[in-house]
């Protein structure tokens, strides 16, 4: 059978009228999910697969597996779309992929766009939804190939990358972005180390053994820290934000956004088909990237509507990625795609190389529903946009106890300790004095993601070469890697030595 | 657990009505999903009616792996037979080979009665090593029961040009930085042992052997499919899927006698020549001051889950062979394996 036949076999499965309610519910729950910072994607589906284990009980094993891990998946990528409301809306990311989109997506809010920018996260999110799982159809053997292709050398290139592009979210000072960056590569060494499972910078406090939780440091830098700004600078500017202009994007939003969403979606899907790397990275790198090709880089970080288009489409597509190692390999690339392979599991289905082969009404039928669920997020979200947006209205003295009271509840929810309280407390003042001192924080954040797997990937590449640091420039597609990572860093520098004119040139 | 999800889609409805009532709907969602899965325990004074809620059993790995079968396998069995009516979670909590979630298990959670723990002989292995060396043992938990036993496998990719346990040891006795050794869990530990073992017998310095550490054992089989590995030691039960696609071939396993199912064919150390095995023995632990009523709840339950039918076919369709042990028994034959680890650890020069 042909690929298309098994896809529409797939469809059949999907348009059973039990698993359109399974696949919409799951979307409903997972935009639900995605909106409440705290309950990640992790956590709404592991909280969900007893529930669907009693719903399905009824069925043949074949189908209740289908039906579960269509409603299962639904929470997954449903969560991805909702991700980006309260980044958007009160600055504070509630899962870790939507990090990056506070940049510009809060400062568009203030400027009256939010609902611009949660539209455009919507469409963004829908087209990489979709562009996604036809990769998803069309290419999963070969990439699933690639993505065995990236041992540690590669991983380790392709981190380096997203270390060197990190001057693309430097404000005033390239300094101080670096500062930031060492900064985070610093924090992100605390903890066991995975590779010789010795203590570091712990001081023999258990607590510190699993190292700083992401998300608490970056809520507290972004929300917390925009909140004691707030206060402390008696930002008495009640009503006078500007009026929600229009709720849908104008024409020129849309062209502005149709290259960063085609762009964010076709990068946030390679990346998300590397096991480990992720929904997180992809949005990261796609900011960059947008930043990089912009003809106006100066607007990023003050409301381009391109920053929050390229990282949503890109955190989207990066979760039908990560399907591919999981379905085709048994590779699961995140914790919540570990979860989703648990739930296959207790249905005795094995995700693996054999599993398109052994139940095709599953692998299949997943597929399908997806169509079907990106289509209804995209009708479920589009009025919700409304609703959402009339937040920014809420008064000052109403909103900063909310965005208080979410950031400890998201923070609490995801790592049950008071002590993850605390540091939030501190990265929130941290985050206000460095912000006050234009030192952006964004760089520390990304270097928090990306030491760890810097370190790790190195050191395993270099057990592989027998500690020949070659093997960075022998593997090709290290190599490119390396060679783009270079480029970036001095094509700029090039050009400043050959003087303003070529860069004016180049900007046209 | 349904609850939980109305809560949620009840204040969907009221979101489209008043922007507060969200707020407040989603902090009591939170709090809901809080209490639900984790949290601290209210003290012994109220074990006579544990559980009260759902409970969650931790791999200390990334999925895929060993521990993360046996624990779901538990869950599955558990409330699928309804012998434990509360919904049961496995969590994953993966890093340094199990030693990361070891220390906040002996400190954080050491009073959460409704937080059990999946783990294998690293528990000995790390808390006896020198390098990376876990302050925690299985002193520092409650040892409930042994369930299954498993063994150790040394697999190659299917086009690797080592057929034979033989011509792989005699390829890196010639030249150990030809040979890259991977596996799911750092150096010194489980994987890393079953590993060098055969090397060991057979007169190979053990500290000359590559070994590449990944977090879980599925990474491993990746880096081993992507060439970025010549050979990975893991677990025979999570291989045997990869044998059946014709990814891979097992050139020895480390069992006393040849395994069944889709292994049946291949060698054991001691058919190919090396006088070594390796049990992996999997348990369950609950935290070190738990309960007296938790300990006897779990320990009644988890007996009469070994001897069900259910329990049966899990282990059937792992290819796992089942050992149970009780609480007393598990606790003796740990004394004796820890000797035995220890014995391990100092011919290889890697001990505590």
């Amino acid at each position: 059978m042909s690929t298309l036949q098994f896809l529409m076999d797939g469809f059949g499965v999907a348009f059973q009228w039990q698993n359109i309610l399974f696949a919409f519910v799951g979307v409903l729950i997972g935009t639900a999910v995605g909106v409440l910072p705290g309950i990640g994607p992790m956590s709404g589906v592991a909280l969900l697969i007893p529930v669907t284990a009693t719903l399905t009980a009824g069925l043949p094993p074949e189908a209740a597996a289908a039906s579960s891990i269509i409603l299962l998946a639904g929470v997954y990528y449903g969560a991805m779309y909702g991700g980006s409301t309260t980044s958007i809306l009160l600055n504070t990311p509630g899962e870790s992929s939507s990090v990056v989109t506070t940049l510009d997506g809060y400062q568009m809010a203030r400027q009256g766009r939010a609902g611009a920018a949660l539209s455009i996260a919507a469409i963004g999110s829908f087209a990489a939804g979709i562009i996604s799982l036809i990769g998803l159809v069309l290419l999963a053997k070969p990439l699933s190939n690639i993505a065995l292709e990236f041992g540690p050398a590669e991983y380790f290139s392709l981190m380096l990358l997203g270390l060197a592009a990190v001057s693309g979210l430097a404000g005033k000072s390239m300094t101080k972005a670096l500062m930031m960056t060492v900064f985070g590569l610093m924090l992100g060494t605390i903890g066991i180390d995975a590779v010789s499972g010795i203590a570091r910078f712990t001081y023999d406090l258990p607590i510190l053994y699993s190292g700083l939780e992401f998300l608490t440091i970056a809520v507290g830098l972004f929300a917390l820290g925009e909140v004691f700004k707030t206060v402390l600078e008696r930002d008495q500017e009640e009503g006078a934000i500007a009026k929600i202009g229009r709720i849908l994007p104008t024409k020129q939003d849309l062209k502005d956004s149709t290259v960063p969403i085609l762009r964010g979606s076709f990068l946030g899907f390679f990346i998300g088909v590397l096991p480990g790397a992720g929904a997180t990275l992809a949005s990261f790198f796609s900011y960059i990237t947008e930043k990089k090709f912009s003809k106006t880089p100066e607007k990023f970080g003050t409301g381009a509507i391109a920053g929050v288009a390229g990282p949503e489409s890109a955190n989207n597509a990066a979760s039908g990625g990560a399907l591919i190692p999981l379905l085709t390999l048994g590779i699961p690339g995140s914790g919540t795609t570990a979860i989703l392979m648990g739930a296959l599991i207790m249905y005795n289905i094995q995700p693996g190389p054999l599993l398109f082969d052994d139940h095709p009404e599953v692998a299949w039928g997943l597929i399908a529903s997806m169509f079907v669920g990106n289509l209804m997020l995209l009708v479920l979200n589009m009025p919700l946009v409304k609703v959402f947006a009339k937040i920014i209205q809420t008064p000052k003295k109403y909103l900063l106890p909310i965005i208080i009271a979410i950031s400890f509840f998201g923070v609490y929810a995801v790592q049950y300790t008071t002590f993850d309280l605390y540091l939030l407390l501190a990265c929130g003042v941290l985050g206000y004095l460095l912000v006050r001192n234009d030192f952006p924080v964004a760089p520390l954040v990304l270097a928090l993601v990306l030491g760890p797997m810097i370190e790790n990937n190195m050191r395993r590449a270099l057990t592989i070469s027998n500690g020949d640091f070659s093997i960075f420039a022998t593997k090709p597609i290290s190599l490119v890697l390396l060679i783009v990572a270079a480029a970036w860093l001095l094509v700029p520098l090039l050009l400043k030595f050959k003087g303003r004119a070529i860069i004016v040139n180049e900007e046209d | 657990m349904k609850a939980l999800s109305f809560t949620i889609s009840k204040g969907m409805i009221n979101v489209l009505k008043k922007m507060i009532s969200v707020s407040l709907a989603g902090v009591l969602a939170l709090s809901l999903a809080a209490c639900s899965s984790g949290g601290e325990t209210q003290g012994a004074k109220e074990s006579a009616n544990y559980p009260e809620r759902g409970m969650a059993i931790v791999a200390p790995s990334g999925a895929g792996g060993g521990w993360d079968l046996t624990a779901r396998s538990i869950a599955k069995t558990m409330n699928n037979t309804k012998l434990i009516e509360e919904p049961i979670t496995v969590e994953n909590k993966p890093g340094g080979g199990g030693a990361v979630f070891m220390a906040e298990y002996a400190t954080k959670e050491v009073d959460n009665d409704y937080m059990l723990m999946v783990k294998s002989p690293p528990i000995l292995i790390n808390n006896n090593k020198a390098e990376g060396n876990s302050p925690y043992g299985y002193k520092d938990t409650t040892p409930l029961a042994q369930l299954t036993r498993d063994y150790g496998a040394i697999v190659v990719k299917a086009d690797s040009e080592f057929n034979t346990l033989e011509e792989l040891l005699e390829a890196i006795k010639a030249d150990p930085t030809s040979i890259t050794l991977a596996g799911g869990s750092a150096p010194g530990s489980m994987d890393h042992l079953v590993g060098i073992l055969p090397a060991f017998e057979y007169g190979i310095d053990p500290k000359s052997v590559k070994y590449v550490s990944y977090d879980g054992g599925g990474e491993a089989v990746a880096s081993l499919l992507g060439n970025n590995a010549d050979v990975i030691a893991t677990d025979a039960s999570t291989i045997a899927e990869y044998v059946r696609s014709g990814d891979v071939k097992v050139l020895a396993v480390s069992s006393p006698e040849a395994l069944e199912g889709e292994l049946s064919d291949v060698p054991t150390f001691k058919d190919a020549g090396i006088d070594a095995e390796f049990t992996i023995w999997r348990g369950i632990f609950g935290p070190k001051n738990m309960s007296d009523g938790a300990v006897d709840y779990w320990s009644g339950k988890l007996k009469e889950m070994s001897e069900s039918e259910e329990w049966t076919k899990e282990l059937e369709q792992n290819g796992w062979q089942s050992e149970y042990k009780d609480a007393a028994g598990f606790e003796e034959y740990l004394k004796t394996q820890e000797q035995v680890i220890v014995e391990l650890l100092t011919a290889l020069d890697m001990q505590k």
